[in-house]
Protein backbone atom coordinates (compact mmCIF):
# COMPACT_ATOMS: atom_id res chain seq x y z
CA UNK A 1 0.00 0.00 0.00
CA UNK A 2 3.01 2.26 1.28
CA UNK A 3 4.56 1.15 -2.27
CA UNK A 4 2.02 2.39 -4.17
CA UNK A 5 1.59 5.31 -2.54
CA UNK A 6 5.00 6.66 -2.69
CA UNK A 7 5.36 5.72 -6.40
CA UNK A 8 2.24 7.67 -7.12
CA UNK A 9 3.86 10.54 -5.07
CA UNK A 10 6.97 9.67 -7.29
CA UNK A 11 4.56 10.25 -10.49
CA UNK A 12 3.69 13.73 -8.64
CA UNK A 13 6.98 15.27 -7.77
CA UNK A 14 8.44 13.83 -11.56
CA UNK A 15 5.28 15.88 -12.91
CA UNK A 16 6.29 18.66 -10.59
CA UNK A 17 9.78 18.65 -12.07
CA UNK A 18 8.70 18.71 -15.40
CA UNK A 19 6.12 21.63 -15.12
CA UNK A 20 7.44 23.96 -12.12
CA UNK A 21 4.97 26.75 -13.20
CA UNK A 22 2.38 24.51 -12.02
CA UNK A 23 3.91 22.71 -8.88
CA UNK A 24 4.44 27.11 -8.07
CA UNK A 25 0.93 27.42 -8.89
CA UNK A 26 0.19 24.94 -6.91
CA UNK A 27 1.70 25.82 -4.17
CA UNK A 28 0.16 29.67 -4.32
CA UNK A 29 -2.98 28.09 -4.27
CA UNK A 30 -2.43 26.47 -1.18
CA UNK A 31 -1.02 29.02 0.55
CA UNK A 32 -3.53 31.60 -0.51
CA UNK A 33 -6.20 29.35 1.39
CA UNK A 34 -4.75 28.55 4.17
CA UNK A 35 -3.80 32.24 4.68
CA UNK A 36 -7.32 32.99 3.85
CA UNK A 37 -8.84 30.19 6.54
CA UNK A 38 -6.16 31.39 9.48
CA UNK A 39 -7.67 35.34 8.61
CA UNK A 40 -10.89 33.81 8.62
CA UNK A 41 -10.90 31.83 12.10
CA UNK A 42 -8.83 35.12 13.81
CA UNK A 43 -11.81 37.03 12.42
CA UNK A 44 -14.22 34.34 13.82
CA UNK A 45 -12.86 34.49 17.06
CA UNK A 46 -12.97 38.26 17.26
CA UNK A 47 -16.49 37.99 16.47
CA UNK A 48 -16.96 37.96 12.93
CA UNK A 49 -19.14 35.98 10.34
CA UNK A 50 -19.58 38.74 7.42
CA UNK A 51 -17.96 37.51 4.61
CA UNK A 52 -14.38 39.71 3.67
CA UNK A 53 -16.00 40.42 0.03
CA UNK A 54 -19.78 41.40 -0.32
CA UNK A 55 -21.78 38.19 -2.02
CA UNK A 56 -23.92 40.63 -3.25
CA UNK A 57 -21.52 41.71 -5.80
CA UNK A 58 -21.40 38.08 -7.51
CA UNK A 59 -25.03 37.43 -7.18
CA UNK A 60 -25.56 40.41 -9.24
CA UNK A 61 -23.03 38.97 -12.05
CA UNK A 62 -25.27 35.84 -11.40
CA UNK A 63 -28.25 37.76 -12.49
CA UNK A 64 -26.73 39.78 -15.10
CA UNK A 65 -25.89 37.06 -16.82
CA UNK A 66 -29.16 35.01 -16.79
CA UNK A 67 -31.02 37.94 -17.58
CA UNK A 68 -28.23 38.65 -20.41
CA UNK A 69 -28.61 35.27 -21.73
CA UNK A 70 -32.31 35.02 -21.72
CA UNK A 71 -32.78 37.91 -23.97
CA UNK A 72 -30.08 36.23 -26.38
CA UNK A 73 -32.16 33.78 -26.29
CA UNK A 74 -35.24 35.34 -27.50
CA UNK A 75 -33.66 37.45 -29.85
CA UNK A 76 -34.36 35.61 -33.39
CA UNK A 77 -33.21 36.20 -37.23
CA UNK A 78 -30.17 35.41 -38.73
CA UNK A 79 -27.77 35.31 -35.93
CA UNK A 80 -30.68 33.44 -33.54
CA UNK A 81 -27.69 29.94 -33.37
CA UNK A 82 -24.99 32.20 -33.04
CA UNK A 83 -27.23 33.57 -29.74
CA UNK A 84 -28.17 30.62 -28.77
CA UNK A 85 -24.70 29.19 -28.14
CA UNK A 86 -23.29 32.54 -26.55
CA UNK A 87 -26.29 32.41 -24.26
CA UNK A 88 -25.32 29.04 -23.22
CA UNK A 89 -21.84 29.88 -22.66
CA UNK A 90 -23.53 33.19 -20.39
CA UNK A 91 -26.02 30.54 -18.25
CA UNK A 92 -22.99 28.70 -17.20
CA UNK A 93 -21.03 31.53 -16.44
CA UNK A 94 -24.39 32.97 -14.40
CA UNK A 95 -24.26 29.68 -12.71
CA UNK A 96 -20.03 30.01 -11.50
CA UNK A 97 -21.10 33.75 -10.39
CA UNK A 98 -23.88 31.90 -8.44
CA UNK A 99 -21.58 29.27 -7.08
CA UNK A 100 -19.09 31.69 -5.80
CA UNK A 101 -21.88 34.21 -4.31
CA UNK A 102 -23.15 31.12 -2.28
CA UNK A 103 -19.76 30.25 -1.25
CA UNK A 104 -18.45 33.71 -0.20
CA UNK A 105 -21.90 33.52 1.52
CA UNK A 106 -21.65 30.44 3.33
CA UNK A 107 -17.64 30.27 3.17
CA UNK A 108 -17.21 31.80 7.08
CA UNK A 109 -19.85 28.89 8.60
CA UNK A 110 -17.47 26.09 6.88
CA UNK A 111 -13.95 27.75 8.05
CA UNK A 112 -15.56 27.49 11.35
CA UNK A 113 -16.28 24.15 10.69
CA UNK A 114 -13.18 23.44 8.93
CA UNK A 115 -11.32 24.48 12.48
CA UNK A 116 -12.90 21.99 14.20
CA UNK A 117 -12.04 19.55 11.87
CA UNK A 118 -8.67 20.42 11.45
CA UNK A 119 -8.48 20.39 15.01
CA UNK A 120 -9.60 17.05 15.61
CA UNK A 121 -7.20 15.69 13.20
CA UNK A 122 -4.33 17.35 14.64
CA UNK A 123 -4.60 16.42 17.73
CA UNK A 124 -6.13 13.04 17.36
CA UNK A 125 -2.84 12.36 15.36
CA UNK A 126 -0.57 13.81 17.81
CA UNK A 127 -1.66 12.85 20.89
CA UNK A 128 -2.08 9.50 18.71
CA UNK A 129 1.09 9.16 18.21
CA UNK A 130 2.42 9.84 21.59
CA UNK A 131 0.52 6.68 22.80
CA UNK A 132 1.37 4.59 19.61
CA UNK A 133 4.96 4.48 20.41
CA UNK A 134 4.99 2.47 23.35
CA UNK A 135 2.26 0.32 22.21
CA UNK A 136 3.80 -0.31 19.00
CA UNK A 137 7.38 -0.96 21.13
CA UNK A 138 5.17 -3.25 23.75
CA UNK A 139 4.08 -4.98 20.66
CA UNK A 140 7.68 -5.63 18.80
CA UNK A 141 9.83 -5.88 22.03
CA UNK A 142 7.61 -6.75 25.03
CA UNK A 143 6.87 -9.05 27.21
CA UNK A 144 3.96 -12.27 27.12
CA UNK A 145 1.87 -9.66 29.29
CA UNK A 146 3.15 -6.35 27.69
CA UNK A 147 2.60 -7.31 24.30
CA UNK A 148 -0.70 -8.87 25.10
CA UNK A 149 -2.25 -6.08 26.63
CA UNK A 150 -0.71 -3.88 23.49
CA UNK A 151 -2.58 -6.18 21.21
CA UNK A 152 -5.65 -6.49 22.95
CA UNK A 153 -5.75 -3.09 22.78
CA UNK A 154 -4.95 -2.68 18.69
CA UNK A 155 -7.53 -5.62 18.03
CA UNK A 156 -10.45 -3.80 20.09
CA UNK A 157 -9.52 -0.28 18.36
CA UNK A 158 -9.30 -1.33 15.26
CA UNK A 159 -11.97 -4.18 15.27
CA UNK A 160 -15.18 -1.60 16.67
CA UNK A 161 -16.50 1.18 14.28
CA UNK A 162 -15.10 3.87 15.63
CA UNK A 163 -18.62 5.68 15.38
CA UNK A 164 -19.49 3.35 18.38
CA UNK A 165 -16.30 4.16 20.17
CA UNK A 166 -17.42 7.54 20.04
CA UNK A 167 -20.86 6.55 21.41
CA UNK A 168 -19.48 4.49 24.00
CA UNK A 169 -17.45 7.55 25.35
CA UNK A 170 -20.50 10.30 24.42
CA UNK A 171 -23.19 8.56 25.52
CA UNK A 172 -22.15 5.40 27.67
CA UNK A 173 -19.68 7.24 29.84
CA UNK A 174 -20.67 10.64 29.35
CA UNK A 175 -17.32 11.65 29.23
CA UNK A 176 -18.46 15.11 28.45
CA UNK A 177 -19.52 15.76 32.19
CA UNK A 178 -15.89 15.75 32.71
CA UNK A 179 -14.83 18.74 30.36
CA UNK A 180 -17.76 21.10 30.78
CA UNK A 181 -14.61 23.67 32.49
CA UNK A 182 -12.84 23.27 29.26
CA UNK A 183 -14.71 25.33 26.99
CA UNK A 184 -13.61 28.00 25.92
CA UNK A 185 -13.31 30.82 22.68
CA UNK A 186 -11.73 28.14 20.34
CA UNK A 187 -13.04 25.04 21.60
CA UNK A 188 -16.95 25.45 21.81
CA UNK A 189 -18.11 22.22 23.54
CA UNK A 190 -17.39 19.70 25.70
CA UNK A 191 -18.25 17.23 23.03
CA UNK A 192 -14.88 18.71 21.25
CA UNK A 193 -12.45 16.92 23.97
CA UNK A 194 -14.84 13.92 23.79
CA UNK A 195 -14.22 13.79 20.33
CA UNK A 196 -10.05 14.82 20.76
CA UNK A 197 -10.25 11.72 22.87
CA UNK A 198 -11.81 9.06 20.43
CA UNK A 199 -10.02 10.17 17.62
CA UNK A 200 -6.91 9.66 19.68
CA UNK A 201 -7.80 6.42 21.34
CA UNK A 202 -8.85 5.08 17.60
CA UNK A 203 -5.92 6.49 15.79
CA UNK A 204 -3.14 5.32 17.80
CA UNK A 205 -4.21 1.46 17.23
CA UNK A 206 -4.14 2.47 13.72
CA UNK A 207 -0.61 3.97 13.98
CA UNK A 208 0.26 1.66 16.32
CA UNK A 209 -0.02 -1.01 13.86
CA UNK A 210 1.86 0.93 11.34
CA UNK A 211 4.91 1.85 13.54
CA UNK A 212 4.78 -2.01 14.64
CA UNK A 213 5.48 -2.55 10.60
CA UNK A 214 8.30 -0.17 10.62
CA UNK A 215 10.00 -1.40 14.00
CA UNK A 216 9.99 -5.00 12.28
CA UNK A 217 11.44 -3.71 9.26
CA UNK A 218 14.49 -2.17 10.99
CA UNK A 219 17.09 -5.24 11.38
CA UNK A 220 17.10 -6.49 14.38
CA UNK A 221 21.05 -7.10 13.91
CA UNK A 222 21.43 -3.46 14.42
CA UNK A 223 19.59 -3.53 17.91
CA UNK A 224 21.86 -6.56 18.87
CA UNK A 225 24.83 -4.63 17.49
CA UNK A 226 23.59 -1.62 19.98
CA UNK A 227 23.74 -3.87 22.79
CA UNK A 228 27.15 -4.84 21.98
CA UNK A 229 28.53 -1.92 22.90
CA UNK A 230 26.72 -1.55 26.07
CA UNK A 231 23.78 -0.10 25.39
CA UNK A 232 20.40 -1.49 27.73
CA UNK A 233 17.78 -2.82 24.89
CA UNK A 234 15.54 0.04 25.96
CA UNK A 235 18.58 2.64 25.24
CA UNK A 236 18.91 0.38 21.74
CA UNK A 237 15.09 1.00 21.09
CA UNK A 238 15.43 4.28 21.42
CA UNK A 239 18.69 5.50 20.37
CA UNK A 240 18.98 2.53 16.86
CA UNK A 241 15.14 1.60 16.90
CA UNK A 242 12.89 3.95 17.04
CA UNK A 243 14.45 6.46 14.56
CA UNK A 244 14.46 4.26 11.56
CA UNK A 245 11.38 3.07 12.22
CA UNK A 246 9.54 6.39 12.72
CA UNK A 247 11.27 7.36 9.54
CA UNK A 248 9.76 4.20 7.81
CA UNK A 249 6.69 5.12 9.33
CA UNK A 250 5.28 8.00 7.66
CA UNK A 251 3.90 7.03 4.40
CA UNK A 252 1.57 5.06 6.71
CA UNK A 253 1.15 7.85 8.74
CA UNK A 254 0.44 10.30 6.06
CA UNK A 255 -2.00 7.59 5.33
CA UNK A 256 -3.59 7.59 8.71
CA UNK A 257 -3.68 11.41 8.84
CA UNK A 258 -5.54 11.52 5.63
CA UNK A 259 -8.16 9.01 6.68
CA UNK A 260 -8.73 10.91 10.17
CA UNK A 261 -9.41 14.34 8.41
CA UNK A 262 -12.36 12.26 6.54
CA UNK A 263 -13.41 10.47 9.70
CA UNK A 264 -13.72 13.65 11.95
CA UNK A 265 -16.99 14.29 10.15
CA UNK A 266 -18.10 11.42 12.51
CA UNK A 267 -17.91 13.99 15.85
CA UNK A 268 -21.21 15.03 14.36
CA UNK A 269 -22.95 12.50 15.52
CA UNK A 270 -21.79 13.62 19.28
CA UNK A 271 -22.90 17.06 18.31
CA UNK A 272 -19.60 18.30 17.09
CA UNK A 273 -20.48 20.99 14.48
CA UNK A 274 -16.86 20.22 12.10
CA UNK A 275 -16.62 20.84 8.93
CA UNK A 276 -19.32 18.33 7.03
CA UNK A 277 -21.72 18.87 9.62
CA UNK A 278 -21.59 22.66 9.04
CA UNK A 279 -22.01 22.13 5.37
CA UNK A 280 -25.02 19.48 5.64
CA UNK A 281 -26.48 22.25 8.14
CA UNK A 282 -26.17 24.90 5.31
CA UNK A 283 -27.31 22.36 2.72
CA UNK A 284 -30.98 22.01 5.28
CA UNK A 285 -31.48 25.40 5.36
CA UNK A 286 -31.00 26.85 1.69
CA UNK A 287 -31.35 22.88 -0.10
CA UNK A 288 -28.52 24.37 -2.52
CA UNK A 289 -27.13 20.35 -2.24
CA UNK A 290 -24.76 20.71 -4.85
CA UNK A 291 -23.23 23.92 -4.36
CA UNK A 292 -22.84 22.98 -0.64
CA UNK A 293 -21.17 19.19 -1.39
CA UNK A 294 -19.49 20.69 -4.31
CA UNK A 295 -17.97 23.14 -2.13
CA UNK A 296 -17.09 20.34 0.86
CA UNK A 297 -15.63 18.47 -1.77
CA UNK A 298 -13.05 21.49 -2.34
CA UNK A 299 -12.74 22.16 1.21
CA UNK A 300 -11.92 18.58 2.32
CA UNK A 301 -9.69 17.94 -0.91
CA UNK A 302 -6.96 21.43 -0.01
CA UNK A 303 -6.89 19.77 3.24
CA UNK A 304 -6.35 16.86 2.23
CA UNK A 305 -3.52 17.82 -0.50
CA UNK A 306 -2.27 20.17 1.78
CA UNK A 307 -1.73 17.27 4.37
CA UNK A 308 0.11 15.17 1.54
CA UNK A 309 2.38 17.69 0.82
CA UNK A 310 2.67 18.94 4.37
CA UNK A 311 4.17 14.70 5.34
CA UNK A 312 6.10 14.94 1.84
CA UNK A 313 8.23 17.77 3.03
CA UNK A 314 8.45 15.88 6.23
CA UNK A 315 9.80 13.13 5.20
CA UNK A 316 12.34 14.90 2.73
CA UNK A 317 13.24 16.57 5.46
CA UNK A 318 14.44 13.70 7.81
CA UNK A 319 15.14 11.45 4.95
CA UNK A 320 18.73 9.95 5.03
CA UNK A 321 20.45 8.45 2.17
CA UNK A 322 19.64 4.67 1.94
CA UNK A 323 17.07 4.95 4.46
CA UNK A 324 13.11 4.77 3.42
CA UNK A 325 11.22 4.76 0.17
CA UNK A 326 12.86 7.50 -1.79
CA UNK A 327 16.07 5.13 -2.33
CA UNK A 328 14.50 2.44 -3.63
CA UNK A 329 14.41 0.50 -0.65
CA UNK B 1 47.59 -26.30 25.29
CA UNK B 2 46.90 -23.18 26.47
CA UNK B 3 49.75 -22.98 28.07
CA UNK B 4 51.92 -21.15 25.77
CA UNK B 5 51.74 -18.37 28.20
CA UNK B 6 55.26 -17.17 28.25
CA UNK B 7 54.46 -14.66 30.99
CA UNK B 8 52.47 -12.75 28.69
CA UNK B 9 49.48 -12.67 30.42
CA UNK B 10 51.92 -10.68 33.67
CA UNK B 11 52.65 -8.24 31.73
CA UNK B 12 51.12 -5.69 32.89
CA UNK B 13 50.14 -2.89 29.64
CA UNK B 14 49.46 0.72 30.37
CA UNK B 15 46.30 0.30 28.43
CA UNK B 16 42.92 -0.47 30.32
CA UNK B 17 43.50 -4.19 30.87
CA UNK B 18 45.37 -5.03 34.00
CA UNK B 19 44.71 -1.55 36.56
CA UNK B 20 43.79 -3.21 39.44
CA UNK B 21 46.11 -6.01 40.36
CA UNK B 22 43.52 -8.77 40.77
CA UNK B 23 44.44 -9.85 37.24
CA UNK B 24 47.79 -10.92 37.93
CA UNK B 25 48.14 -14.85 36.60
CA UNK B 26 44.63 -15.07 35.61
CA UNK B 27 44.35 -15.37 31.89
CA UNK B 28 41.79 -12.63 29.90
CA UNK B 29 39.17 -14.72 29.35
CA UNK B 30 39.08 -18.48 30.77
CA UNK B 31 35.84 -20.35 29.30
CA UNK B 32 35.17 -23.74 31.38
CA UNK B 33 33.09 -26.46 30.57
CA UNK B 34 30.80 -24.03 28.48
CA UNK B 35 27.15 -25.80 27.76
CA UNK B 36 24.72 -24.29 25.94
CA UNK B 37 21.66 -25.20 23.97
CA UNK B 38 18.31 -23.90 22.24
CA UNK B 39 15.14 -25.83 23.22
CA UNK B 40 16.66 -29.41 23.18
CA UNK B 41 19.43 -29.02 20.69
CA UNK B 42 22.70 -29.14 22.28
CA UNK B 43 24.85 -26.41 20.35
CA UNK B 44 27.68 -25.82 22.74
CA UNK B 45 28.88 -29.54 24.75
CA UNK B 46 31.60 -28.62 27.37
CA UNK B 47 34.16 -26.05 25.67
CA UNK B 48 37.35 -25.47 27.91
CA UNK B 49 40.43 -22.58 26.77
CA UNK B 50 41.82 -19.88 28.28
CA UNK B 51 43.02 -17.01 26.35
CA UNK B 52 46.00 -14.90 27.93
CA UNK B 53 46.27 -10.59 27.05
CA UNK B 54 47.27 -9.86 23.73
CA UNK B 55 46.81 -13.41 22.34
CA UNK B 56 44.67 -13.62 18.85
CA UNK B 57 42.41 -16.91 18.92
CA UNK B 58 40.97 -18.39 15.48
CA UNK B 59 38.11 -20.37 15.11
CA UNK B 60 37.39 -22.52 12.39
CA UNK B 61 34.45 -24.89 11.83
CA UNK B 62 31.88 -26.16 9.69
CA UNK B 63 28.43 -24.40 9.29
CA UNK B 64 26.56 -24.99 13.12
CA UNK B 65 29.21 -26.09 14.66
CA UNK B 66 28.40 -23.44 16.99
CA UNK B 67 30.95 -20.61 16.68
CA UNK B 68 28.65 -17.55 16.97
CA UNK B 69 27.06 -18.69 19.74
CA UNK B 70 30.09 -19.16 21.84
CA UNK B 71 31.20 -15.73 20.57
CA UNK B 72 27.48 -14.78 22.05
CA UNK B 73 27.66 -16.45 25.12
CA UNK B 74 31.27 -14.53 26.18
CA UNK B 75 29.32 -11.11 25.86
CA UNK B 76 26.00 -12.62 27.25
CA UNK B 77 24.03 -11.86 23.74
CA UNK B 78 22.88 -15.47 24.75
CA UNK B 79 22.39 -17.10 27.83
CA UNK B 80 24.40 -20.43 28.26
CA UNK B 81 22.99 -23.19 31.06
CA UNK B 82 26.06 -24.45 32.05
CA UNK B 83 30.02 -23.80 32.82
CA UNK B 84 31.57 -20.81 33.25
CA UNK B 85 33.29 -17.52 31.55
CA UNK B 86 35.23 -15.38 33.60
CA UNK B 87 37.22 -12.05 32.12
CA UNK B 88 39.91 -10.91 34.02
CA UNK B 89 39.20 -13.55 36.55
CA UNK B 90 35.53 -12.60 37.28
CA UNK B 91 32.49 -14.22 36.14
CA UNK B 92 30.66 -12.64 32.98
CA UNK B 93 27.59 -14.07 35.30
CA UNK B 94 28.30 -11.36 38.20
CA UNK B 95 29.22 -8.62 36.05
CA UNK B 96 25.69 -6.29 34.78
CA UNK B 97 25.58 -7.58 31.24
CA UNK B 98 26.18 -3.79 30.06
CA UNK B 99 29.41 -3.11 31.49
CA UNK B 100 30.53 -6.33 30.27
CA UNK B 101 29.60 -5.98 26.62
CA UNK B 102 31.20 -2.46 27.32
CA UNK B 103 34.21 -4.25 28.11
CA UNK B 104 34.00 -6.78 25.42
CA UNK B 105 33.68 -5.62 21.67
CA UNK B 106 32.01 -7.56 19.16
CA UNK B 107 32.42 -7.07 15.01
CA UNK B 108 29.50 -8.72 13.28
CA UNK B 109 29.49 -10.99 9.69
CA UNK B 110 26.55 -8.68 8.70
CA UNK B 111 27.96 -5.05 10.05
CA UNK B 112 25.03 -3.90 11.64
CA UNK B 113 25.62 -0.31 11.38
CA UNK B 114 23.13 2.02 12.39
CA UNK B 115 22.16 2.59 9.64
CA UNK B 116 20.53 6.43 10.35
CA UNK B 117 23.86 7.62 12.05
CA UNK B 118 26.73 8.79 10.25
CA UNK B 119 29.98 6.92 10.01
CA UNK B 120 31.48 9.71 12.92
CA UNK B 121 28.05 9.00 14.41
CA UNK B 122 27.85 5.06 14.64
CA UNK B 123 31.23 5.23 16.71
CA UNK B 124 29.61 8.14 19.16
CA UNK B 125 26.65 7.00 20.19
CA UNK B 126 28.05 4.41 22.75
CA UNK B 127 30.60 7.07 23.73
CA UNK B 128 28.06 9.49 24.65
CA UNK B 129 25.48 7.30 25.65
CA UNK B 130 27.37 4.17 27.37
CA UNK B 131 30.24 6.20 28.72
CA UNK B 132 28.46 9.66 28.80
CA UNK B 133 31.31 11.51 27.04
CA UNK B 134 30.57 15.22 26.13
CA UNK B 135 29.80 15.19 22.28
CA UNK B 136 33.34 17.34 21.88
CA UNK B 137 35.13 14.40 23.24
CA UNK B 138 33.42 12.03 21.72
CA UNK B 139 34.00 13.09 18.59
CA UNK B 140 37.20 13.62 19.24
CA UNK B 141 37.82 10.29 20.07
CA UNK B 142 35.98 8.93 17.70
CA UNK B 143 37.57 10.40 14.72
CA UNK B 144 40.97 9.27 15.96
CA UNK B 145 39.44 5.81 15.91
CA UNK B 146 38.04 6.35 12.43
CA UNK B 147 41.57 7.77 11.38
CA UNK B 148 43.00 4.40 13.26
CA UNK B 149 41.10 2.49 10.56
CA UNK B 150 41.40 4.69 8.07
CA UNK B 151 38.44 6.02 7.28
CA UNK B 152 38.18 9.64 8.56
CA UNK B 153 37.67 11.06 4.93
CA UNK B 154 34.50 9.27 4.98
CA UNK B 155 33.57 10.24 8.74
CA UNK B 156 29.90 12.12 7.75
CA UNK B 157 28.88 9.34 5.07
CA UNK B 158 25.98 7.50 5.84
CA UNK B 159 26.30 3.74 5.56
CA UNK B 160 24.73 3.71 2.46
CA UNK B 161 27.22 5.51 0.83
CA UNK B 162 29.98 3.28 2.13
CA UNK B 163 31.35 -0.07 0.23
CA UNK B 164 31.01 -3.39 2.48
CA UNK B 165 34.74 -3.19 3.11
CA UNK B 166 34.51 0.16 4.45
CA UNK B 167 31.53 -0.03 6.64
CA UNK B 168 33.07 -3.42 7.98
CA UNK B 169 36.16 -0.91 9.22
CA UNK B 170 33.57 1.49 11.04
CA UNK B 171 32.35 -1.41 12.49
CA UNK B 172 35.49 -1.91 13.95
CA UNK B 173 36.09 1.60 14.66
CA UNK B 174 32.94 1.60 16.75
CA UNK B 175 33.92 -1.11 19.25
CA UNK B 176 36.96 0.08 19.51
CA UNK B 177 36.12 3.23 20.64
CA UNK B 178 34.91 1.69 23.88
CA UNK B 179 38.11 0.63 24.84
CA UNK B 180 37.01 -2.85 24.72
CA UNK B 181 39.48 -5.35 26.73
CA UNK B 182 39.03 -8.17 24.10
CA UNK B 183 37.14 -7.73 20.62
CA UNK B 184 35.19 -10.62 19.13
CA UNK B 185 35.18 -10.92 15.54
CA UNK B 186 32.21 -13.05 14.10
CA UNK B 187 33.20 -14.45 10.09
CA UNK B 188 33.67 -10.37 9.51
CA UNK B 189 35.03 -10.78 5.89
CA UNK B 190 32.18 -13.37 4.96
CA UNK B 191 29.74 -10.94 3.89
CA UNK B 192 32.20 -8.64 2.01
CA UNK B 193 33.20 -9.19 -1.60
CA UNK B 194 36.37 -10.74 -2.37
CA UNK B 195 38.54 -8.12 -3.60
CA UNK B 196 37.41 -5.74 -0.31
CA UNK B 197 38.49 -8.78 2.28
CA UNK B 198 41.87 -7.36 2.76
CA UNK B 199 41.49 -3.90 3.55
CA UNK B 200 39.73 -5.56 6.54
CA UNK B 201 42.08 -8.10 7.50
CA UNK B 202 44.80 -5.69 7.06
CA UNK B 203 43.17 -3.54 10.25
CA UNK B 204 42.44 -6.78 12.13
CA UNK B 205 46.27 -7.36 11.29
CA UNK B 206 47.26 -4.21 12.91
CA UNK B 207 45.19 -4.41 15.89
CA UNK B 208 46.78 -8.14 16.29
CA UNK B 209 50.29 -6.75 16.33
CA UNK B 210 49.13 -3.88 18.90
CA UNK B 211 48.35 -6.78 21.12
CA UNK B 212 44.83 -6.53 21.11
CA UNK B 213 43.60 -9.53 22.14
CA UNK B 214 40.87 -11.47 19.60
CA UNK B 215 38.61 -14.17 19.11
CA UNK B 216 38.28 -14.26 15.84
CA UNK B 217 36.20 -16.84 13.81
CA UNK B 218 36.92 -16.95 10.30
CA UNK B 219 38.03 -19.09 7.54
CA UNK B 220 41.00 -16.49 6.02
CA UNK B 221 43.54 -19.08 6.62
CA UNK B 222 46.27 -16.45 5.28
CA UNK B 223 45.24 -14.40 8.33
CA UNK B 224 45.16 -16.69 10.84
CA UNK B 225 48.76 -17.98 9.49
CA UNK B 226 49.85 -14.74 9.99
CA UNK B 227 48.34 -13.44 12.98
CA UNK B 228 46.96 -16.10 15.46
CA UNK B 229 48.65 -17.03 18.40
CA UNK B 230 46.34 -20.08 18.61
CA UNK B 231 43.53 -21.94 16.23
CA UNK B 232 40.90 -23.59 17.24
CA UNK B 233 38.80 -26.47 15.07
CA UNK B 234 35.17 -26.41 16.63
CA UNK B 235 32.45 -29.21 15.28
CA UNK B 236 29.44 -29.94 16.95
CA UNK B 237 29.28 -28.02 19.83
CA UNK B 238 33.44 -29.27 20.94
CA UNK B 239 36.59 -28.72 20.10
CA UNK B 240 38.21 -30.64 18.10
CA UNK B 241 41.96 -29.91 18.17
CA UNK B 242 43.53 -26.63 19.37
CA UNK B 243 47.18 -25.10 18.91
CA UNK B 244 49.61 -22.95 17.06
CA UNK B 245 48.43 -22.17 13.38
CA UNK B 246 51.37 -23.97 11.74
CA UNK B 247 50.75 -26.88 13.54
CA UNK B 248 47.22 -27.60 13.02
CA UNK B 249 47.79 -26.51 9.28
CA UNK B 250 51.07 -29.03 9.03
CA UNK B 251 50.84 -32.17 11.40
CA UNK B 252 47.39 -32.11 12.78
CA UNK B 253 46.19 -34.57 15.18
CA UNK B 254 42.83 -35.79 13.95
CA UNK B 255 42.05 -36.35 10.42
CA UNK B 256 38.53 -34.23 10.84
CA UNK B 257 40.89 -30.96 11.39
CA UNK B 258 43.08 -32.27 8.67
CA UNK B 259 39.76 -32.63 6.15
CA UNK B 260 38.66 -29.51 7.06
CA UNK B 261 41.71 -27.49 6.24
CA UNK B 262 42.03 -29.35 3.70
CA UNK B 263 38.58 -28.96 1.88
CA UNK B 264 38.95 -24.87 3.47
CA UNK B 265 42.41 -24.78 1.23
CA UNK B 266 40.53 -25.67 -1.92
CA UNK B 267 37.49 -23.84 -1.52
CA UNK B 268 40.19 -20.84 -1.19
CA UNK B 269 42.32 -21.52 -3.88
CA UNK B 270 38.85 -21.91 -6.07
CA UNK B 271 37.78 -18.72 -5.28
N1 LIG C 1 18.62 -18.21 18.06
C1 LIG C 1 18.68 -19.53 17.84
N2 LIG C 1 17.63 -20.33 18.11
C2 LIG C 1 17.68 -21.64 17.89
N3 LIG C 1 18.75 -22.29 17.39
C3 LIG C 1 19.84 -21.57 17.10
C4 LIG C 1 19.86 -20.15 17.28
N4 LIG C 1 21.05 -19.69 16.89
C5 LIG C 1 21.76 -20.77 16.48
N5 LIG C 1 21.03 -21.89 16.59
C6 LIG C 1 21.48 -23.25 16.26
O1 LIG C 1 22.68 -23.48 16.93
C7 LIG C 1 23.58 -24.18 16.12
C8 LIG C 1 24.88 -23.45 16.06
O2 LIG C 1 24.69 -22.22 15.43
P1 LIG C 1 25.84 -21.16 15.25
O3 LIG C 1 25.24 -19.98 14.59
O4 LIG C 1 26.53 -20.96 16.52
O5 LIG C 1 26.79 -21.91 14.24
P2 LIG C 1 28.06 -21.35 13.48
O6 LIG C 1 29.16 -22.28 13.78
O7 LIG C 1 28.26 -19.93 13.78
O8 LIG C 1 27.62 -21.55 11.99
P3 LIG C 1 27.87 -20.60 10.72
O9 LIG C 1 29.20 -20.94 10.21
O10 LIG C 1 26.79 -21.02 9.78
O11 LIG C 1 27.75 -19.20 11.18
C9 LIG C 1 22.92 -24.35 14.77
O12 LIG C 1 22.43 -25.66 14.67
C10 LIG C 1 21.79 -23.36 14.80
O13 LIG C 1 20.69 -23.87 14.09
MG1 LIG D 1 28.10 -18.09 12.72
Amino acid sequence: MSGERSTARQALSNAGRQLPAGRSLGLAVGALFWCWLVVRWVAIWLGSKEPFFPATFFEGLATGFRNDGLVMQQTGGALAPVLDFVAGVWFLFSDLAGFVAFGVEYLPELAEGAWLTVVLTVTGILFGLVIAVPLSVARVYGGPVTRGLSLGYIELLRGTPLLAQLFVLYFGLNLSQYFRGFTFGVLPSAAVWVAIVGFTVNSAAYQAEYIRAALESVESGQLTAARAIGLSRTEGIRHVVLPQGLRYAIPGWTNELIYLIKYSSLAAFITVVELFESGRIIASDTFAYLNIYGMLALFYLALVLSATLFMGWVENRVAIPGLGVRDGR
Amino acid sequence: MSERTDGRGDVSEPSSTAEDGRSAGDPLLRVENLQKSYGDETVLRGIDFDLDRRDVEVIIGPSGSGKSTMLRCVNRLTEFQGGTISLDGESVMAMNENELRRRVGMVFQDINLFAHLTALENVTLGLRKVLDMSKGDAEDKAMSQLERVGLAPQAASYPAELSGGQKQRVGIARALAMDPELLLFDEPTSALDPELVGEVLEVMRDLADGGMTMLVVTHEMGFARRAASSLMFLDEGKIVERGPPEQLFDSPERDRTREFLARLTTISEEA
